[in-house]
């Protein structure tokens, strides 16, 4: 299987560009809603939600409870998620406390995120694996 | 206007960006197999390195301009790293009863990220003096 070319490329970019936008538009209203240092709402929402999302689809995908199209999964795992989390930003913010020696903040959201995306992740398989079994 | 305009930066770096992740994670399965995830660890972590470089670089420069900004880091850097697969493949390594790695993984991931972010911050120091 040549998976490097032709639709598969295609899929990922796709994928990516609602990804990102996503993401540019979540981070903008958070930063709208608590303000200017606050993006970092979004930034830890974002990466939860598609923790969940990429494990929910996965799931579907690899334990065969969903028949799911490689174009289509790698559209939403590898372009969408990919690209809607993110690990520079959050690896920015959490130097950004570190730096201003906030540490209860870098403790709640550095050690925070990577605790909650592995319960998004485990939200996301549980949800996958209650819906009904295609026959 | 300038919202198109930055839509545009922000689309074409995150497909860009994606597509090396891609590129890089098919190569690396091929190479050295899917027992460890050296592919979206190395991504990662570049990615934070050209994160505190170019976050540096943003701030360090006057009247750099903000579609650049939103192309490098909001669109390629933000889409080249991800948090969903390294989510994924933390619960896909427990799975295979690899505990070790899979710890040394998870939080190595983000403590290496962090460090990263550091190191690229201090590489663009020596540009922007």
């Amino acid at each position: 299987m040549n998976s490097l070319k032709g639709r598969f490329p295609i899929a990922v970019a796709i994928g990516a560009i609602f990804g990102a936008l996503s993401r540019f538009y979540i981070t903008d209203l958070a930063k709208a809603m608590f303000g200017k240092d606050f993006g970092f709402y979004g930034t830890f929402f974002i990466n939860v939600t598609g923790c969940l999302i990429i494990a929910y689809i996965l799931t579907l995908a690899t334990e065969n409870i969903r028949l799911i199209s490689p174009e289509l999964r790698l559209m939403t795992t590898t372009g969408f998620c990919g690209a809607y989390t993110t690990f520079s930003t959050y690896g920015l913010e959490a130097s950004g406390f570190l730096e201003k020696g906030n540490i209860t903040m870098l403790l709640v959201y550095f050690v925070g995120s990577a605790i909650s995306g592995m319960i998004g992740i485990q939200i996301g398989v549980l949800l996958a694996r209650t819906c009904d079994r295609q026959s | 206007m300038s919202d198109i305009t930055n839509a545009f930066a922000i689309g074409s770096g995150a497909a860009t960006g994606a597509l090396s992740r891609f590129y890089l994670t098919e190569w690396s399965k091929a190479k050295y197999g899917t027992k460890f995830p050296y592919a979206t660890f190395g991504i990662n972590v570049t990615g934070c390195l050209a994160m505190g470089f170019f976050f540096t670089i943003s701030k360090g420069i006057a009247g750099y301009p903000t579609e650049l900004d939103l192309l490098i880091r909001t669109g390629f850097l933000g889409s080249y790293t991800t948090f969903s697969t390294y989510g994924f493949d933390t619960l896909t390594m427990w799975r295979s009863n690899q505990k070790i790695a899979t710890i040394f993984y998870w939080a190595g991931s983000a403590i290496l990220g962090v460090v990263a972010v550091f190191l690229g911050a201090a590489i663009a120091k020596l540009f922007i003096k």
